[in-house]
């Protein structure tokens, strides 16, 4: 039997240029995609912002609570109101109104709660930020210590859009 | 004069750290990629709110409309009236219409008639946008049969 004489094994090389040309090409790939953006997220979940205006009439009961956010012809807030009652128009009188529905509802988790719904009704020239502050304030309040939601109301409509002021 | 020869050779520099280099920022890249924002128009100044979360379940069929100002370098306001940004244009609201339009036909064809029912508008609206166009955006929509609404903005941490 004859045995073939086998030479020492040589060190394989493989091409290495397309792999680091190939990984430069997906590193610019991802480098070009990358947005540096501020973290945004959904807010008011629960917003039926979508009945129409026969609707949102139709649904008020007796335990609806109306926040009105009234402001002049630039957008400044002038009056924050719950029902009848003014409750300011600074930072403050949104912390009341988060207090005022507390006391409307009993508790935060009241199953009670979740048949009563706040319509948001604002000036048609009333800041985005402010209606969005206001809703928040009628959804509930973060827990400082635990950093869950404690939510009060669940269920939030807006009044039909009132005209500009001329 | 005596001249020395040099022999060429070769030099085959290694590549075994530059290729580590690149697999290390390959992976930071590919993590921290973010292909969720792409139709977020990056000048909008969303309301700040401390109850803004990520939404429990995704919507399946979503349609993004930024609503805000044209604004000049400085950032002033050029108009009075916000548009909306779409095909990379700014549309005013009452020109909207035909877009809707477009956008429901085509969610039609891809999912079906009923499509329509179950696409959530997400309205991402500048802070200082009056809250009379935002509603009025949500009554555009809903001319064109979209039902449901979620509104954007960004997470207070203080």
């Amino acid at each position: 039997m004859k045995f073939l004489c086998h030479n020492p094994p040589e060190k394989i090389q493989f091409p290495m240029a397309p792999l680091v040309a190939v990984m430069f090409l997906l590193l610019m790939f991802f480098m070009l995609h990358l947005r540096i953006v501020v973290p945004e997220d959904d807010f008011a979940n629960n917003l039926p912002l979508s009945a129409p205006q026969h609707l949102l009439r139709a649904d008020v009961n007796l335990q609806d609570i109306k926040v009105g956010l009234r402001s002049d012809r630039d957008g400044n807030l002038t009056h924050l109101m719950l029902g009848s009652k003014d409750l300011g128009h600074d930072e403050a009188a949104f912390e009341r109104l988060n207090r005022e529905i507390l006391q409307i509802i009993g508790r935060s988790g009241n199953p009670q709660a979740k048949d009563v719904e706040v319509e948001i009704d604002a000036d048609f020239e009333t800041q985005h930020r402010d209606v969005v502050k206001a809703i928040s304030q009628c959804t509930g309040r973060m827990d400082g210590k635990t950093k869950q939601l404690a939510r009060f109301v669940e269920k939030i409509k807006f009044a039909p859009p009132r005209k500009p002021k001329v | 004069m005596k001249s020395r020869k040099i022999e060429s050779s070769i030099v085959a520099p290694d590549m075994t750290p530059v290729i580590d280099v690149v697999f290390q920022l390959l992976m930071l890249f590919m993590i921290a990629i973010n292909f969720e924002n792409t139709k977020a128009d990056e000048r909008s100044r969303l309301p700040r709110d401390m109850l803004a979360k990520p939404p429990e379940i995704r919507p399946e069929h979503e349609l993004v409309l930024n609503l805000g100002y044209k604004r000049g370098a400085d950032g002033s306001k050029m108009d009075r009236t916000p548009t909306v940004v779409y095909n990379n244009r700014d549309v005013p609201i009452s020109q909207l219409g035909p877009g809707l339009e477009q956008e429901r036909r085509e969610l039609e064809l891809r999912h079906g008639r009923k499509v329509v029912d179950d696409v959530t508008v997400l309205i991402r609206a500048e802070a200082d946008v009056s809250a009379g166009f935002v509603q009025e955006l949500v009554q555009k929509c809903q001319q064109y049969g979209f039902k449901k609404f979620l509104l954007r903005a960004t997470p207070d941490v203080k």
